[in-house]
C-alpha cells in the first residue's frame, strides 16, 4: 500500500452484560472525552473534525437513523456525519477510504451498541432475513451459524472437547483485558456440560449479550504527529460478501473470508501471514469460528482446525489475547474491538498480555448468519 | 427491564418500548409466482440457469455466477428431498414458528440444486440425520410465505416396485383352460401380476386444467419414464401438437413414440385408434397402420361421447364416436395383420357383445385384451354389479383391465384389481389423486395403483410379464 493511515488514539468503555444505569449516549461520552483528553483534537473547522463516522444498529437501538440518538453527544452537529451500518470493521475501511481519497485528513470513528435493551437479540438477527423465504422459518444468526458448525466441525475434525478449549481460554483471556466482560471462569468439563442451545451448538459456545462503546481517532499519516507520538498504521483492508442463501454456498469453504483476506494481505504485502504477522484477533461468535476463521486468514490449514487446536495453533499465533467476541462484544462492534486489541499491542500498551516486538497484526470480523459477509485489517506499528 | 429490578435506580425512569411496523412487502413477480404454486397447486416449482445448469431454490430474477436472466426458466422440482443439514432450536423466542425443541433442516430437493431452511417434523428428533429423505406437508391455509408448505416430514420408505420385482420369481403362464370359470366362482388367481397402464394424456386433458399432461415428444418420454419407474408395463398415448390439440399427423405420432422408446426402452406402448374428436377413419387407423406399435385401443361401439356438467347436466360438447361394426371388423383386421395387439374398448356391455359378434369371423387371436370404460358421458357409469357382469361376459382365456373418468379411477381399478384383472389410470381419465389433489403426473396415480395391488398381494407385472400375459411380442 502506498499510503497508508493513522490510529492516533482508541478509548473504550468495559465491556458489559447490562449498562442499565447508562444510556448509550453516556457510554459514547466516556469514550469521546478520552479521545479527547488523549490527543487534544479539536473541532476548528480548519485543522479539527470536520467529519465523523458512527457505527451503530436500528434494530439493536429499536430507532431507525440510529446515529441520530447520539450526533450531538459526538460532536457531530454541523459536520460531515456518516453511519456504519454493518459490521464497525468496515468503518475503518471507510475511514481509510476518506483519508486515502484526500475527502478528509481526520476522522473521528464512534460506535455503540446496548444488545441488553432488545428484549432477544435472535429476534433482531431474524429481521436480517427476507420477509418471505427465511424469516418466517425463525432463521436466526445463531440456529444458521449452528448449521455451519455442524458442517464445519465435519469437515475439519472439530469435537466438543476443541470447543471446550476455545470457550475455557476465551474466558481465562478475557479475565486479563481490562476492559474485557466480567464473565465466570469455567472448566472443559463445565462447558461440555452446558445445555444444548442449537444443535451443536451449546450455550456456553455463543458469546454473551454485551454492552460497548468505543471511540477512535483516525488521520493521514503526515498528520499523525499532531496528535500521538506512537500511531498504528492500517495498511490493508479487504471485504467480501458471499451470497445471500445458505443453500447457494459450500458453508465450509471460508470463500468470503478467504477473498477478503488476500485482497488486504495483498495492499499490506503480506507474504506468508504465519510468519509476517505476531497477532490475530478474530470475530468468533460462536466457539466453531475460531479455527473456522483461523483457517480463512491462513493460519491454520484448511480443514485442519481441529488438529490446529491440538498443536497450539492459538497460543502459538496469539490468537484473541483479548479473549475474542467469544468472551463478549456486541454483535455489530465485534471487529471495532478487535482492532483495538491490535491497536494496544502494536503501540505497546497491552499490559500483561503484550506480545513482545508485536509489529503487525491481523483483525478480523463477521456479519450475517454464516459468516456471509467478511472483512479484514492489516494493522502495522 | 423495570425500574424495581434496577437496585440503586429505583427512582430512574425507564421507557418500554415495543417496535411494530405493519408493513407489506412485495415478493416480486418471481417470488410471487413461486409463492402462489406452492399455495394454488401445491408445487414446488425452481429456475434453471441455461448457461451454468444449476436449478435454483428459492427461485431469482438472475444468476449470481454468469448473470443470465432467469426469471422464465421455471422447471418443477420435486416435493422431496434429502436432508443436507439440520440444527434442533432449544430456545423459544418470538419469531420462532414452533415451541422448542423443533427442527430447522437444510433440504435439497430432488431435482433442485441448492437446498433451501424449512421445518422438519412429524418425527422424534433423535431419528433426524443428514441423508434423510423428506417430504412437503403443505399449510391447509395460507400465509404467502415459505410456510404454505408447512413443514417436511420423513418421506414414507418406498421400496420400487423394481426392487421388489428383481427379488421374486418371474411368473410364467400355466395353461389353464377354466380361467374364466374361476373368476365367476369368485376364485381369481391373485399370484398373476398386474399389468399398470397410464393413459398419459387423451385428447382432452389440458395444461391448463394440469401442467403435467405431455404435449410435445420430450414431455410424453419424460412422463411415460416416471410411470414407468413407478411400476407401470404400458402407457396409452394420444400424440398432441405443440399447442395441445391431438394429432393424426404420423411424423408427430412417430416421433412422440420414438421419444418414449429412446427414454424407456422396456414400456408398451398402446396407441390411441380414435385419435380425437372428428378424425376420419383413415386418420384415426393408418397411423397405427404405419407405426405398428405393440398395443393399440379397439373401440367396439357408436356412441354418444360428450362433455356434460356432471352436476347439472348441462351439454358442453355434444359429439357422435362413430365406431361402426365395419370400422371395428377393419380396425381389428389391420391391428391383427400388423401384429399389433388390439385393446378391446368396451364402453358398455353392448360394446363387448359386438366385439365378440364381430370376433366370429376369426379376426382375433387370443388371448382378447378388454378394457371395461366406465364414466365416459355417453357410456356407463362405474357400477359394481356391471363390472360383474362384463366380466363374466368374457371370453375363456380373455383379460381384462379396467379404466374410469374422474372419480370413477380409483374404484374401478380397485374391483379389477380384487378380481383378477388390470388397472389403468393417467390423466386422460382423471387429473386428481383420492384425496381431491391435483395429481403430480400421471405417475402419482400408478403409485396408488401399486400401492392397491400391494395391500392386495398382488405382484406388479414387468413388462415382460405385461407381455407374456397379454400375449405380444416385444418389438
Amino acid at each position: 500500500m502506498a499510503n497508508k493511515i493513522a490510529i492516533c488514539a482508541v478509548a473504550q468503555i468495559k465491556n458489559d452484560p447490562n449498562y442499565h444505569y447508562l444510556r448509550f449516549q453516556n457510554m459514547l461520552l466516556e469514550c469521546f472525552e478520552s479521545i479527547m483528553k488523549q490527543t487534544k483534537v479539536t473541532f476548528d473547522m480548519e485543522k479539527g473534525i470536520r467529519t465523523i463516522i458512527t457505527c451503530s444498529d436500528d434494530m439493536f437501538d429499536a430507532r431507525t437513523i440510529s446515529n441520530n440518538g447520539m450526533t450531538d453527544v459526538v460532536g457531530a452537529h454541523f459536520r460531515g456525519e456518516e453511519k456504519m451500518a454493518q459490521e464497525s470493521i468496515n468503518g475503518l475501511g471507510y475511514a481509510m477510504a476518506c483519508i486515502l481519497s484526500g475527502h478528509d485528513d481526520l476522522i473521528l470513528f464512534m460506535g455503540h451498541c446496548k444488545e441488553s435493551q432488545g428484549e432477544s437479540r435472535r429476534m433482531v438477527s431474524n429481521l436480517a432475513y427476507d420477509p418471505f423465504y427465511c424469516r418466517p422459518l425463525g432463521m436466526d444468526y445463531h440456529n444458521v451459524d449452528a448449521m455451519q458448525a455442524r458442517a464445519y466441525m465435519e469437515k475439519s475434525s472439530v469435537t466438543d472437547e476443541h470447543l471446550a478449549k476455545v470457550v475455557v481460554r476465551s474466558r481465562k483471556n478475557g479475565k486479563n483485558n481490562p476492559y474485557g466482560r466480567e464473565n465466570k471462569i469455567v472448566t472443559e468439563k463445565e462447558v461440555l456440560q452446558s445445555p444444548m442451545y442449537s444443535d451443536p451448538l451449546r450455550e456456553l459456545y455463543v458469546y454473551p449479550v454485551t454492552d460497548w462503546a468505543y471511540g477512535m481517532l483516525l488521520c493521514s499519516e503526515e498528520r499523525a504527529k499532531e496528535f500521538t507520538k506512537n500511531p498504528v498504521y492500517i495498511t490493508g483492508y479487504g471485504s467480501c460478501m458471499d451470497t445471500y442463501f445458505l443453500g447457494d454456498k459450500d458453508i465450509t469453504s471460508n470463500f468470503s473470508l478467504k477473498n477478503a483476506s488476500q485482497r488486504a494481505y495483498a495492499k499490506a504485502g503480506i507474504k506468508d501471514p504465519k510468519k509476517d504477522i505476531q497477532l490475530f484477533e478474530l470475530s468468533d461468535h460462536a466457539a466453531y469460528q475460531l479455527p473456522m476463521w483461523a483457517e480463512g486468514v491462513g493460519i491454520a490449514d484448511e480443514g485442519k482446525g481441529g488438529k490446529w487446536i491440538d498443536d497450539g495453533g492459538m497460543d502459538k499465533f496469539n490468537v484473541n489475547l483479548s479473549g475474542g467476541q467469544l468472551n463478549g462484544n456486541p454483535l455489530l462492534l465485534g471487529g471495532a474491538a478487535r482492532a483495538i486489541e491490535c491497536y494496544y499491542h502494536l503501540s505497546n500498551q497491552a499490559g500483561d498480555r503484550q506480545v513482545k516486538g508485536a509489529k503487525r497484526a491481523v483483525a478480523q470480523a463477521n456479519y450475517g448468519g454464516a459468516g456471509q459477509h467478511q472483512a479484514v485489517i492489516v494493522m502495522e506499528s | 427491564m423495570t425500574t424495581k429490578q434496577m437496585k440503586g435506580f429505583e427512582d430512574s425512569y425507564v421507557v418500554e418500548g415495543r417496535m411494530a411496523l405493519p408493513y407489506t412487502y412485495f415478493a416480486g413477480r418471481v417470488g410471487s409466482k413461486f409463492i402462489t404454486t406452492i399455495r394454488d397447486q401445491k408445487k414446488i416449482m425452481g429456475v434453471k440457469c441455461p448457461t451454468c445448469n444449476v436449478v435454483y431454490l428459492p427461485p431469482r430474477q438472475v444468476c449470481d455466477k454468469d448473470f443470465t436472466d432467469i426469471r422464465d426458466k421455471w422447471v418443477d422440482v420435486s416435493n422431496t428431498g434429502t436432508v443436507s443439514n439440520f440444527t434442533v432450536v432449544r430456545y423459544d423466542d418470538k419469531h420462532l414458528p414452533r415451541k422448542a425443541p423443533f427442527v430447522l433442516a437444510l433440504i435439497k430437493l430432488d431435482g433442485a440444486d441448492t437446498p433451501f431452511m424449512h421445518i422438519l417434523e412429524e418425527c422424534e428428533i433423535v431419528e433426524v440425520k443428514i441423508g434423510m429423505k423428506v417430504e412437503a406437508v403443505f399449510a391447509k391455509e395460507t400465509t404467502n410465505t415459505i410456510l404454505d408448505i408447512d413443514h417436511f416430514k420423513p418421506a414414507a420408505e418406498r421400496i420400487s416396485v423394481h426392487e421388489i420385482n428383481a427379488t421374486r420369481k418371474q411368473w410364467v403362464p400355466v395353461d389353464e383352460p377354466d380361467t374364466q370359470g374361476k373368476r365367476k366362482g369368485g376364485k381369481p388367481d391373485m399370484s398373476k401380476p398386474v399389468i399398470i397402464t397410464a393413459a398419459l394424456s387423451g385428447a382432452a386433458t389440458m395444461k391448463n386444467q394440469i401442467s403435467s399432461v405431455p404435449y410435445t415428444p420430450a414431455e410424453f418420454a419424460e412422463e411415460a419414464y416416471k410411470c414407468w419407474k413407478a411400476g407401470a408395463a404400458m402407457v396409452h398415448v394420444h400424440a398432441r401438437e405443440d399447442a395441445g390439440m391431438a394429432t393424426h399427423e404420423h411424423a408427430r405420432i412417430k416421433a412422440t413414440y420414438d421419444a418414449i422408446k429412446d427414454k424407456c426402452p422396456d414400456i408398451i406402448i398402446c396407441l390411441t385408434s380414435a385419435v380425437g374428436m372428428g378424425k376420419t377413419a383413415e386418420q384415426r387407423l393408418s397411423q397405427i397402420v404405419a407405426i405398428k406399435p405393440e398395443v393399440a385401443s379397439l373401440n367396439t361401439n357408436s356412441m354418444n361421447f360428450g362433455i356434460v356438467d356432471r352436476k347439472t347436466g348441462k351439454v358442453f360438447i355434444d359429439y357422435v364416436f362413430e365406431n361402426t361394426f365395419t370400422m371395428v371388423q377393419d380396425f381389428g383386421k389391420a391391428m391383427e395383420e400388423n401384429g399389433v395387439k388390439p385393446e378391446i374398448e368396451c364402453y358398455d356391455m353392448g360394446g363387448l357383445d359386438n366385439a365378440m359378434l364381430i370376433g366370429r369371423q376369426g379376426i382375433f387371436t387370443d388371448p382378447m385384451n378388454f378394457n371395461f370404460v366406465w364414466g365416459v358421458a355417453g357410456g356407463q357409469a362405474f357400477r359394481a354389479e356391471s363390472f360383474i357382469a362384463m366380466m363374466n361376459a368374457l371370453p375363456a382365456k380373455a383379460n381384462f383391465t379396467t379404466c374410469g373418468v374422474g372419480t370413477d379411477q380409483f374404484p374401478c381399478i380397485m374391483q379389477s384389481c380384487i378380481l383378477g384383472g388390470h388397472m389403468r389410470v393417467g390423466l386422460e381419465d382423471n387429473i386428481k389423486m383420492p384425496n381431491g389433489d391435483l395429481a403430480k403426473g400421471s405417475y402419482e396415480q400408478v403409485e396408488v395403483a401399486v400401492a392397491i395391488a400391494n395391500n392386495l398381494g398382488r405382484p406388479v407385472a414387468t413388462t415382460d410379464e405385461a407381455r407374456l400375459i397379454m400375449g405380444i411380442k416385444k418389438r
